[in-house]
């Protein structure tokens, strides 16, 4: 049976979105782990505590298991991207885009030679700092490859160097002048690496600390409990910090969007009509031009996006040609990925005010049955985040450049393989996370922190 | 000489001898399980490394031929698709394998093996993927497809079973099993004829005078395990692979300068400018930084895996 294009290219699109929203469960969660067995050795040798020590030695055994299937599932994506969408991919091939793919496996082979070392080899150095050092050229590979790869995505939001008007006159068959290395650093890479990096190792720190805070509940053995609570003071501290740093990340890319990407800003922040001066609004919708319903807190655009009061002029979508607006449910879920920061910052507020009041939320039952919710809305935000800036560009792939219909391979012999993709990630990804527990809690606490 | 070419098949001479290595030690976790302690304490520190290396070659191809890009995706697409997945499930059944306790049905044992099929299986995709590449069969250029009826050829099939013979002979050398002395040569002799055998079906331009580094360089590994004085030399993990990744890359005439039955021209689709520039100052770079931290893993790994708390010697 045959599937119109229309179908297969809604497929297409759905199948991507699956594949990378997986993905993200995974490279969250490893970025956030290498930062928390760093410091957690770190602190180990520093306080001559061999709990932080058998806390990193059982994390570096969950990280080999990240690492294992997140990176085969980043070569799946890799290939898909080539079989979903042939005409975006032959851009990339023949760009700069190719050359952070390249820096990113460059950083990629750090990583691995590095992690390799770090585990397998833990007591062959002799100088216990010596291999604490080595945690950061692992930490350094993770944080470039994540780094490389949304630069990709950046270049996406504002491609630049080579000469977009005449590959789009020809067709999209011509690529001329073509600079390398300017896809290192277009008009949105800086603002972008730093949202992502900071809402990355958010989302992870949280997830991993629900783990930790329901064991804690959970257990009755001291030296667990002990173990538990250390690796959730860690946690809290890269939670907090991450926090703040998200908040402010993601207001500059709000300014750097009204500067770069007017469009994607004036469906995001729901702007029919430009105008200064405009409110910020929440949950509620464009009918006929204008938008209704919802709340509105006036004059909050402009200092959000620009820490000014009222003289930005702000952009409307009825500057743009209704053809090219994204979906205006971006509006819904940038306004859902607000809110959600907003009661993760309370969250966050009250663990600090516990923290300095000596009350110790890291061990507290009441703030840690809080965690665990707190972490799922953690990762709700930021996958809605990751929509709210891929759903944004629609229609296009290539911000004005190429859109996603052009783009996509619309065969309905994907179909199959896409199918067979969805049921293999179904599959993996809790059996995934169902590993990380059975080996993180294969062992006694007390016998790493005898070993 | 194209250096582009040159860069990207060395970095598939050096994945392609990870992956025959541990290919090698899949068929001896299937079939001498008790034997698997040397094979581990190889097999476990370098899985990473080898899925590192294929992605290596999978980027720096499509940053060498970016015309190839798509033509060969469509092509090899239902090859890709259970590539994948075989990827996907190699990689987590030796990560799951090395670190779960004995609980319950699924333990040490049956995913070792998991892992051990999957590789042997994803072994004979590349290997089928490979002869395409090489000698065209089973590919239509025209209509961009692929057929595993048109690729069933005396020459494909037997390229597969010269290099199955050639990596089940040369594994007792590589994992240094001297109970096999004996079937060393025979099967690396007969592997190396099969082989050369393989491409004179496929096309009898591809035997060049070039072929005999390859075969001699196999047939010389071989022989030198025989010899006392030189077993430990030949034995010796990382003088095994540099000597494979040689002879891989020594068999770099059967696809260039024309792979695909002749059929493509590689320096037509080389890339070229200011990408080609890019290309070759990255690897600079890159190549670099690699080989420093393949120096440190040398002389680290040379002091023996020393994590007392991963308990793969111990393994089932």
């Amino acid at each position: 049976m045959a599937v119109d294009p229309a179908t297969m290219l809604s497929f297409v699109r759905f199948l991507f979105a699956f594949t990378i929203g997986s993905h993200i469960l995974l490279v969250s969660t490893s970025i956030a782990l290498i930062f928390l067995i760093s410091i957690s050795e770190f602190l180990s040798i520093r306080r001559r505590d061999p709990t932080y020590e058998a806390l990193a030695r059982k994390l570096s055994k969950i990280f080999i298991i990240s690492f294992g299937v997140g990176t085969a599932s980043g070569i799946v994506m890799a290939v898909e991207l080539v079989g979903l969408f042939p005409t975006f991919m032959t851009l990339v091939a023949s760009t700069g885009a190719m050359v952070l793919l390249y820096a990113e496996i460059s950083a990629f082979f750090l990583e691995v030679l590095a992690l390799v070392l770090y585990v397998y080899y833990w007591n062959a150095f002799k100088g216990r700092y010596t291999h604490w050092v080595v945690s950061l050229f692992v930490a350094a590979g993770t944080v470039a490859s994540a780094v490389f790869i949304t630069m990709l995505n950046s270049w996406m939001n504002t491609p630049t160097g080579f000469d977009a008007a005449t590959f789009v006159s020809s067709g999209f068959k011509t690529i001329t002048e073509v600079q390398p290395f300017a896809a290192f650093l277009t008009a949105s890479t800086a603002n972008q690496v730093f949202h992502v990096l900071a809402t990355t190792l958010f989302a992870g720190s949280m997830v991993i600390g629900a783990y930790f805070a329901y064991w804690y509940i959970k257990s009755r053995d001291g030296d667990e409990k002990a173990m538990y609570s250390r690796a959730l003071k860690i946690l809290g501290a890269m939670a907090m910090i991450t926090i703040i740093l998200s908040g402010i990340s993601g207001s500059e890319q709000m300014g750097n969007l009204l500067v770069n990407q007017p469009l994607k800003y004036a469906a995001l922040d729901g702007n029919a009509v430009p105008g200064t001066n405009l409110p910020d609004r929440f949950f509620g919708s464009i009918v006929g031009g204008a938008y209704v319903g919802g709340i509105s807190v006036p004059g909050m655009q402009s200092l959000l996006a620009r820490f000014e009061t009222g003289l930005t002029n702000l952009p409307g979508l009825s500057q743009f040609p209704a053809s090219t607006w994204p979906p205006l449910l971006v509006t819904t879920t940038f306004n859902l990925m607000t809110v959600g920061g907003l009661v993760l910052g309370l969250f966050l507020l009250v663990y600090f005010v516990s923290l300095i009041r000596r009350r110790r939320p890291y061990e507290s039952r009441r703030m840690l049955y809080l965690w665990i919710p707190a972490a799922i809305l953690g990762m709700l935000v930021y996958q809605l985040g990751w929509a709210t800036d891929e759903v944004g560009r629609q229609p296009w792939i290539v911000y004005n450049i190429m859109t996603v219909a052009q783009a996509a391979n619309t065969s309905d012999a994907l179909l199959v393989p896409g199918i067979i993709i969805i049921i293999f990630y179904l599959a993996v990804i809790p059996a995934t996370f169902y590993f990380y527990s059975r080996v993180f809690n294969g062992s006694k606490a007390r016998e790493g922190i005898a070993a | 000489m194209n250096g582009i070419f040159e860069v990207n098949y060395a970095a598939f001479s050096v994945f392609a001898a990870l992956l025959i290595t541990e290919i090698m030690g899949a068929v001896v976790l299937l079939v001498a399980w008790p034997a698997r302690s040397k094979v581990l304490d190889y097999l476990v520190p370098i899985w990473e490394v080898t899925g590192t290396f294929g992605a290596f070659w999978v980027v720096t191809g499509g940053f060498a031929y970016p015309a190839l890009l798509v033509p060969v995706a469509t092509i090899f697409t239902p090859l890709l698709i259970v590539f994948l997945i075989l990827w996907v499930a190699r990689g987590a059944s030796i990560a799951f394998a090395e670190f779960i306790t004995k609980r319950g049905w699924l333990d040490e044992a049956r995913l070792f093996r998991a892992y051990a099929i999957s590789t042997l299986v994803l072994g004979l995709v590349v290997l089928v993927l490979l002869s395409s590449l090489v000698g065209g069969q089973g590919v239509d250029l025209s209509s961009g497809s692929f057929s595993i009826f048109s690729w069933l050829t005396a020459g494909s099939l037997t390229f597969m079973l010269g290099t199955l013979f050639l990596a089940v002979g040369l594994a007792p050398v590589f994992f240094d099993l001297p109970s096999l002395k004996r079937l060393v040569l025979p099967l690396v002799g007969f592997g190396a004829g099969l082989s050369t055998f393989s491409y004179w079906l496929m096309s009898p331009d591809l035997l060049t005078v070039w072929m005999a580094v390859p075969i001699f360089l196999t047939l010389l590994a071989g022989a030198l395990y025989l010899w006392p004085k030189t077993t430990r030399l030949v034995a010796n993990k990382a003088v095994f692979l540099a000597v494979l990744a040689i002879v891989i890359f020594s068999l770099q005439s059967l696809v260039y300068p024309k792979a695909i039955g002749q059929a493509l021209a590689i320096d037509s689709v080389t890339t070229v400018g200011a990408m080609a520039d890019a290309f070759l100052s990255i690897t600079a770079v890159g190549g670099l930084l690699l080989v420093v931290m393949l120096v440190l893993y040398m002389r680290v790994a040379a002091k023996g895996p020393s994590g007392p708390d991963f308990p793969r010697a111990t393994a089932g």
